[in-house]
């Protein structure tokens, strides 16, 4: 009996069920940006880990087993939706074994709702490249459009513990009214490059290059997800020629060969710009990531 | 107010962008904040009502098309913007989102019908291979037609959905040629349906399916790391571990990744056992996995699993060799043993451009026969210890490239002294996620004992997927 208690002590204590987070709502966000909303609008109420540590592309997170039991235990898994994670995702909710964050259930945070994609292909095959199936998911970029994300995720926090309905709606506007502050800031310090081109290696660009006006003028992917063939390399190199394009970006979890040989070519600026908190160094929150984005952006026209 | 009254119309789901910070509860230190936000909600109002109109536009058209039956308008169905402002005097906010959720609700609709959720997700899987062998089919003990051949070996249809909320379905129907004569037939692979939502992460899977042993026992040919399945695998396992029965996955329930699997099955490889006689629960194949992962750091990591399967009374008649002095070697008891393990350096960073894969697999088979002696007398048990394995090495290097060395050595399950040993050096070219070129030169160099030829052999392989797929945890 004595031996039959303590296995019960140990079961519990090997199944994580200490009181200390009982009462927590556990989180697991794809990206970094998601989980630095879901801390801010969560609080103390929340847990929050994230698959990506930052330096991945969104589209390549390793589909790693130690992610398994901790999906296993999420009460919400938050995405950024649009396919974005296709690559990781899907497989790993089905080996989760949670039937609570599966499509279509409360816990399956997907926070693209109440966006309107661009580039939505006109193809339902894959003639038009590999990781876009459902228009551009990078919407996170545009910082008008991850209020959107931000909403998105304290209504699942409201439907998931009600009780702290209040607290979540509070953090959500202090989170939002700060956001609206910095995107104020960051509309001011690009405003002096209205129509600037620019160029990348992957179509992350197109939501952040409306909000502030820039003209996304192509990407050295031929497609998304599939790389440049030296013909399409030339006419980039052409394009932006005869277009005066001074700026090439490079998504760090790209090589830098090609983007810098087509600078040197071009006589653009080579910047490189992360895409989610933690792709380079001191980013690690999204306001952070975005101050480094438009910052760098802005130093670069600026020459 | 005018400016919100005409937000909540134009935007379907501006409220929660824009608008939705309830003023009357801040404390007055934000007041300032507050009139910059509106400064800068004016500003983008004008820009954000174009972005809704487009909105509006293409849901016109998806209303349109919806209601197609109906003769189409010659001009959008959608009042004008304008049109919208002047009527929001009277319409209460709560209205306006009773109207943005209808929408909502038909823009979820329309994305569940493109996303084909109602129907099963269906891909196609084609695969053809082009080989040229320095024997015939007879001593190459490869399967494949001597000399060139054009070999379609997929053709695998799959489709998947679920059956009801709390378990999945899926059909996977493979119509290949026999690499010996040619001959095509269209077979079932798998059928079979899986919980979803039993408790303690528990999955039952039943039907016809690949059985969980070993590693790439239970991967689609298709989804294999260089062209052809290990021989050790072909040869111990019988190709594909499919098997007719029920299967039991655990995760248990802690914070490292540990799962457990157990199935039990009329057949586990290519034939079923004992057909047309009298089966026993002592004639079936039951076999397992466990299998974990370790983190070594972020970008290096280790899988690894041991796996049985056991077959009390096979009466499997599967007698292929005649070693010296025997007639017959019929198979009464299928036993094998298997571990695999798995390390991958998959940075972080940039694993789409650079990764490395170093994978093995050893299996131990103790089959016990009924030998019957050629100089007649009473046919006797007789065990046969063998092994087997295969080690290969992968690197990517880019985007689309990778490369390998593949080595497999095996004995006989019938006969340990039968060896045969084949390396592989392989190149493939995955020019996107659907469509993959890869070359293969495989040298194999059997023992006298074994009766097959040392044969050289070079593949082109090409496979491609149209509609759906899934990037599925067991090709991870
Ligand atoms: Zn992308």
């Amino acid at each position: 009996m004595k031996l039959k208690l303590s296995f019960v002590a140990l079961l519990a204590a090997v199944l994580g069920t200490a009181p200390v987070n009982a009462a927590k709502i556990r989180v697991v966000t794809t990206l970094t940006d998601l989980a630095d909303f879901a801390r801010n609008v969560g609080g103390d109420q929340v847990e929050v880990r994230s698959l990506a540590t930052g330096i991945e592309d969104t589209h390549g997170v390793p589909m790693k087993p130690s992610f398994v039991p901790l999906l296993n235990r999420a009460d919400l898994v938050v995405l950024a939706g649009f396919d974005c994670e296709h690559a990781f995702l899907p497989a790993l909710l089905d080996a989760s074994r949670n039937p609570r964050i599966q499509l279509g259930q409360p816990g399956y945070v997907d926070c693209s709702k109440g966006i309107d994609p661009v580039e939505a292909p006109t193809s339902t095959d894959h003639s038009e490249g590999d990781v876009h199936p459902y228009g551009n998911p990078h919407y996170m970029l545009d910082p008008v459009m991850a209020k959107t994300a931000v909403s998105n995720i304290c209504d699942a926090f409201v439907t998931a513990a009600p009780q702290y309905a209040a607290d979540f709606k509070k953090n959500r506007d202090a989170y939002l009214a700060k956001l609206a502050a910095k995107i104020m800031e960051w509309k001011a310090e690009m405003a002096p490059y209205k129509g600037a081109k620019f160029v990348s290696y992957h179509e992350h660009w197109p939501y952040f290059a409306a909000r502030f006006g820039l003209d996304y003028v192509g990407t050295i992917e031929l497609k998304p997800g599939i790389d440049p063939t030296p013909r399409h390399i030339e006419e980039l190199i052409g394009e932006m020629k005869a277009q005066h394009v001074p700026i090439v970006v490079r998504e760090p979890q790209f090589p830098e060969k090609v983007p810098a040989l087509i600078a040197k070519q071009t006589g653009a600026t080579l910047i490189k710009l992360p895409i989610m908190p933690g792709g380079v160094p001191d980013t690690d929150t999204y306001i952070k990531e975005m101050d480094y984005i438009v910052n760098t952006m802005a130093n670069a026209l600026k020459k | 107010m005018a400016v919100l009254a005409s937000a909540l119309v134009s935007g379907t789901n501006l409220p929660a962008q824009e608008t939705n910070q309830p003023i009357a509860s801040r404390p007055a230190g934000e007041v300032e904040q507050l009139k910059r936000q509106l400064q800068q909600m004016q500003e983008s109002f004008a820009r954000q009502q174009a972005e809704q109109q487009k909105q509006i536009e293409a849901l016109s058209k998806q209303i349109k098309a919806l209601t197609k039956a109906q003769p189409a308008p010659t001009t959008i169905p959608s009042p004008p913007p304008a049109n919208i402002a002047g009527a929001t005097n009277t319409v209460t906010p709560d209205q306006f989102r009773w109207l943005s959720d209808k929408v909502d609700e038909v823009v979820a609709a329309q994305k569940k019908t493109l996303m084909s959720e109602f129907n099963p997700a269906i891909g196609l899987v084609g695969e053809t291979i082009f080989s040229q062998q320095s024997k015939g089919s007879a001593q190459n003990g490869t399967g494949y037609a001597g000399g060139f051949d054009a070999y379609q070996r997929s053709v695998e249809l799959n489709a998947t959905a679920a059956v009801y909320p709390f378990a999945k379905g899926w059909v996977v129907a493979n119509g290949s040629a026999d690499a010996a004569t040619g001959e095509t037939s269209l077979g079932i692979e798998e059928a079979a349906v899986q919980t979803t939502s039993l408790p303690w992460n528990l999955t039952l899977t039943a039907g016809q399916f690949f059985g969980e042993f070993g590693r790439l026992s239970y991967i689609h040919d298709h989804e294999l790391p260089f062209v052809n399945r290990p021989m050790v695998l072909d040869q111990y396992v019988g190709g594909e571990s499919k098997t007719a029965g029920a299967q039991a996955s655990l995760l248990l329930p802690i914070e490292h990744y540990v799962n457990l699997t157990a199935g039990l099955g009329t057949q586990l490889g290519d034939d079923p056992d004992a057909i047309g006689t009298y089966r026993s629960f002592g004639a079936v194949n039951y076999f397992g996995r466990l299998s974990t992962y370790f983190d070594l750091s972020d970008n290096w990591n280790v899988e690894c699993g041991l796996s049985g399967l056991f077959n009390p009374d096979s009466g499997n008649v599967n007698g292929v060799l005649q070693p010296d002095g025997l007639t017959s070697l019929t198979a009464t008891k299928r036993q094998v043993v298997d571990a695999d393990f798995k390390l991958s350096y998959v940075p972080l960073r940039d694993n789409q451009f650079n990764s490395l894969t170093w994978g093995n697999e050893f299996l131990y088979s103790d089959n016990q026969y009924l030998a019957t002696p050629t100089a007649g007398g009473s046919a006797y048990a007789d065990t046969v210890g063998a092994w087997g394995m295969y080690s290969y090495l992968a690197y990517k290097w880019s985007r689309s490239w990778r490369a390998g060395f593949l080595f497999e050595y095996l004995q006989n399950d019938q006969d340990g002294a039968a060896r045969t040993y084949g390396y592989s050096p392989y190149l493939t070219w995955a020019i996107s996620h659907w469509n993959q070129l890869r070359l293969q030169y495989t040298h194999t160099q059997p023992n006298v004992a074994s009766g097959i030829q040392p044969n050289d052999a070079v593949y082109l392989q090409w496979s491609w997927i149209i509609g759906s797929h899934s990037h599925g945890w067991t090709q991870r």
